[in-house]
């Protein structure tokens, strides 16, 4: 199954992107040009990887709430590495085995222990936010290591080379989960998770390798963040898990049956960052920002929901 | 190259000095509250069909999943061609040969019939890159090899049942399996599907694959069946050659229990209809065409196997489930009830089988809980008048005599029969007076169950009118007055008490009622022809 395929088998949300964009070029005249789309792009890349890792887990029918912290971690534990004179692809490494780390323990949590995700990401979000202001003294670390930054930035005006990492990584995951036995054993385990047992699966350790997976992704995500904001910021991630649970939610995948797609994710990145930056281009006051953005996002998923139950109770 | 092409055959041959390629030999095994296996032996020859049959709950399914590995025994050994396979795992009894499909559901939903099929040993090539191209190839090769046609590109959901039980057979095929297990495959087939899993069943038998088939169809067994097992409440009845057999006996063998002393019967006067469903049906449960009626004074029994639709017309009564067509009459009324709500207002009760979940709050107390249906009693002024709720719920553990020191124990501390106590006097509480039963003993001990029946026999001859679902014969025979059996959605047959014996009752159930021809090839019976299921 090609990806685009996939991408049009999610329609509804599709168009309501189209609206938007058609909505937020009429009202503004700034709205339509390379330069803004490159900016969502920017701006958006992150969010996607973290989307991604989110998607994966949730198709597990798992949920990982520490997805955020992680991201901060990550992005402190690289800084640090650099401040500490190490070279960039060591500080990066570091920052992505963090993730790598923290994900074991999350899966252990769930895989081992048979703690409720909820539950045990919940906990590992609230140590990770700990860890991570003990280790920066709860301030922002900045960085102007030139090499370190580059791989945030963009090249010139029109090459925006965070967005194309992350495209990267995040069509890095599709393919994972489309073309490796783990991304099928992630939709088995979410599907039916007794039957892909007694078909013989070790279903405790690839649900323990779904959070490995997912927090090493995520790290890649916090890496390229601090990157672009030339800044390793302890409180950078808070929130981000809910926002990649919206997005992966308006893209059809269902919470419960191993039912959706990665490719969808995308869709609902995109309508989460062109609500953001179509407000800010029309000139929405900031201060009603969240409000509007969380009404609109409680619209669409209820929209997104209804139909894939439909179609879920129609079989 | 497909791994059960003919080759099969050859491969085999080692083990046809071997007489068997399975012997189970003394296994037990209990679960909390009942000895599903009593010391079980059996066996079974390359190339036989080796059928194994018993009433639900015999253990055959249990017995089942211990020789394909998802359960270990609490006492027994497996051997598999000769050899002792302890400490067996799903994936140890594929590498043995033991292919298995389960009763449940056991396909990914959102995978497709290839990956299904090679669910545990996907393809791969370049590291772990998968090979789809290869999978496809290989799932339409063991496909064609079963002469069965599936798209290997459709997603599980997306299948039919026949089509999901054709994946879940060349998905047991796929270890080179010797042993195939068939746990109830026909339970949800038509005539011609069940032809042509016979046709592949005997393709199997001639490259020596041994069979292990259940299968409540006593005519379809005796079609494609060598040899017969029964099994009775865990306990081994014995074995035969099917030819050697009639169903007659089988049932016998099946039922075989005497019905004792426990049931307590009285005579009452009947009164006035209460309830009354006119050709009810309902696509989304299975239900046809179902009619009948209950009086006061009298306890209805209605029979059936699990499946059978017992359960879904409890519910369709009590609105708990919707119904396309027919009609249900309360008190002489037709119920144009919408909820659960609107049911317990008609003062009808429902005691659901799974209790436990449905029937009871296990952290709230005993009296939370005998008043939890009735909450407008005890909380006339919009908060709860806990002097009221001890003393309304009081007088119901007495009526009943549940066995708790105080109303204000934790329900989940009592004993199965207690909450079952806990239940109806829930409904008690409701001033309720049709009652439906579900499955009420099961599970609790017989101290219990004869304190059950006891109090089922007081509210008949309060004039209540009491519905008993259960799957236990004896209990069927020795509670009713009447009894409706149900078979795939609808009611077969009506059985009044002086005609009811354990054989009648199971031959309706199972379609094998002996005024019918006998011959099953040309057997056609609408329900299994009928494409709504
Ligand atoms: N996982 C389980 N937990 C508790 N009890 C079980 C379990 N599986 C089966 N049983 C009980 O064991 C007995 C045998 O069940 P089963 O093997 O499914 O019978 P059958 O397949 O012959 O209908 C029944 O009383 C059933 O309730
Ligand atoms: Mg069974």
């Amino acid at each position: 199954m090609s990806p685009l395929k996939t991408l049009l088998d999610i329609p509804k949300i599709f168009w309501v992107n189209v609206a938007l964009i058609v909505a937020f070029s009429l009202i503004s005249s700034r709205y339509m040009t390379i330069l803004n789309a490159i900016n969502i792009m920017q701006q958006g890349a992150v969010l996607l990887v973290i989307t991604a890792a989110m998607t994966i887990v949730i198709l597990s029918e798992g949920l990982d709430l520490s997805l955020g912290a992680v991201m901060t971690m990550a992005g402190v534990v690289s800084v640090l590495a650099l401040g500490a004179g190490l070279p960039v692809p060591v500080a990066i490494l570091a920052g992505v085995l963090s993730g790598t780390f923290l994900g074991a323990i999350t899966g252990t949590l769930i895989a081992f222990c048979k703690m409720s995700p909820f539950i045990a990401t919940l906990g590992m979000q609230g140590v990770i936010f700990g860890f991570t202001l003990a280790l920066t003294h709860s301030k922002a670390i900045f960085t102007d290591n030139a090499n370190f930054i580059l791989i945030g930035s963009r090249i010139g005006r029109y090459v925006p080379l965070a967005a194309i990492l992350c495209g990267i990584i995040f069509l890095s995951v599709w393919a994972t989960l489309h073309h490796t036995k783990f991304g099928r054993y992630v939709i088995a385990i979410g599907g039916n998770e007794s039957g892909a047992h007694l078909s013989g699966i070790n279903t405790t350790f690839w649900k323990w390798f779904v959070y490995v997976f997912a927090g090493t992704v995520t790290a890649m995500g916090g890496i390229i963040l601090a990157a672009r904001l030339e800044v390793a910021d302890p409180i950078v991630g808070v929130g981000w898990e809910f926002d990649a649970i919206a997005a992966t939610v308006l893209g059809g995948t269902s919470l419960t049956t191993g039912r959706g797609d990665v490719s969808g994710s995308f869709l609902g990145v995109l309508l989460i960052m062109l609500l953001r930056n179509g407000m800010n281009v029309v000139g929405t006051p900031p201060i009603w920002q969240p409000a509007l953005m969380g009404t609109i996002i409680i619209f669409a998923i209820a929209f997104q929901v209804s139909t894939t139950m439909r179609e879920e109770a129609g079989r | 190259m497909p791994r059960i092409s003919s080759s099969a055959a050859a491969e085999s041959s080692p083990l046809a000095s071997s007489e068997y390629v399975l012997q189970v030999r003394n296994v037990s095994k209990a679960f909390p509250g009942v000895q599903a296996l009593d010391n079980v032996s059996f066996d079974l020859k390359p190339g036989e069909v080796h059928v194994l049959l018993g009433e639900n709950g015999a253990g055959k399914s249990t017995l089942m999943k211990i020789i394909a590995g998802a359960y270990l025994p609490d006492a027994g050994e497996i051997l598999i061609d000769g050899q002792p396979a302890a400490n067996l795992t799903p994936r140890k009894a594929q590498e043995l040969g033991v292919g298995i499909i389960y009763q449940e559901f056991n396909l990914i939903p959102f995978l497709n019939v290839a990956e299904n099929i090679f669910i545990d040993q996907l393809p791969t090539r370049q590291l772990i890159r998968l090979d789809h191209k290869t999978a496809h190839r290989k799932a339409r090769e063991i496909l064609a090899s079963l002469n069965m046609e599936v798209p290997t590109h459709a997603l599980a959901v997306e299948l039919s049942t026949a089509q999901q039980q054709i994946v879940e057979v060349a998905k047991a095929l796929t270890h080179n399996s010797r042993i195939l297990i068939m746990d109830e495959p026909t339970a949800s087939l038509t005539d011609r599907e069940i032809e042509q899993l016979f046709m592949t069943i005997r393709e199997l038998k001639s490259k020596g694959i041994g069979i292990i088939y259940i299968s409540h169809r006593l005519r379809e067994m005796k079609e494609i069946g060598d040899r017969v097992t029964v099994l009775r409440d865990g306990r081994y009845v014995g074995t035969h050659n099917l030819s050697e057999v009639t169903v007659d006996s089988l049932v016998t063998m099946m039922v075989g229990r005497e019905i004792d002393l426990l049931y307590e019967h009285d005579e009452v006067s009947l009164g006035e209809e209460v309830l009354r469903v006119e050709g009810l049906s309902s696509k989304a449960t299975g239900l046809r065409d179902v009619s009948m009626n209950l009086r006061r004074g009298e306890i209805v029994g209605l029979a059936g196997l699990v499946g059978s639709g017992r359960t879904e017309l409890a519910r369709a009564i009590f609105n708990a489930d919707r119904h396309d067509e027919g009609r249900i009459i309360i008190f002489g009324k037709e119920s144009k009830g919408k909820t659960p709500k609107d049911s317990v207002r008609n003062r009808i009760a429902l005691l659901p089988e799974d209790r436990k979940r449905q029937g009871l709050a296990l952290i709230l107390s005993v009296a939370e809980n005998v008043l939890s249906a009735s909450l407008d009693k005890v909380f006339p002024r919009g908060w709860v008048d806990q002097r009221k709720q001890k003393s309304l719920s009081d007088e119901y553990i007495k009526i009943l005599r549940i066995a708790t020191p105080s109303g204000a124990r934790i329900t989940r501390d009592l004993s199965g029969g207690n909450q079952q106590k806990v239940v109806i006097a829930k409904w008690l509480a409701t001033g309720s007076e049709i009652f439906i039963f579900d499955e009420p003993t099961r599970g609790i001990d017989v101290g219990a169950k004869c304190e059950i029946y006891g109090f089922m026999n007081h509210l008949k001859k309060n004039n209540c009118a009491v519905l008993m679902i259960s799957s236990e014969l004896p209990e069927v025979i020795g509670m009713s007055d009447r009894i409706f059996v149900m078979r795939e959605g609808t009611i077969v047959a009506e059985v009044s008490r002086g005609e009811a014996t354990q054989e009648k009752i199971i031959s309706y159930a199972m379609d094998a009622a002996p005024e019918r021809p006998a011959n099953s090839g040309t057997d056609q019976n609408p329900a299994r022809a009928d494409p709504g299921k």
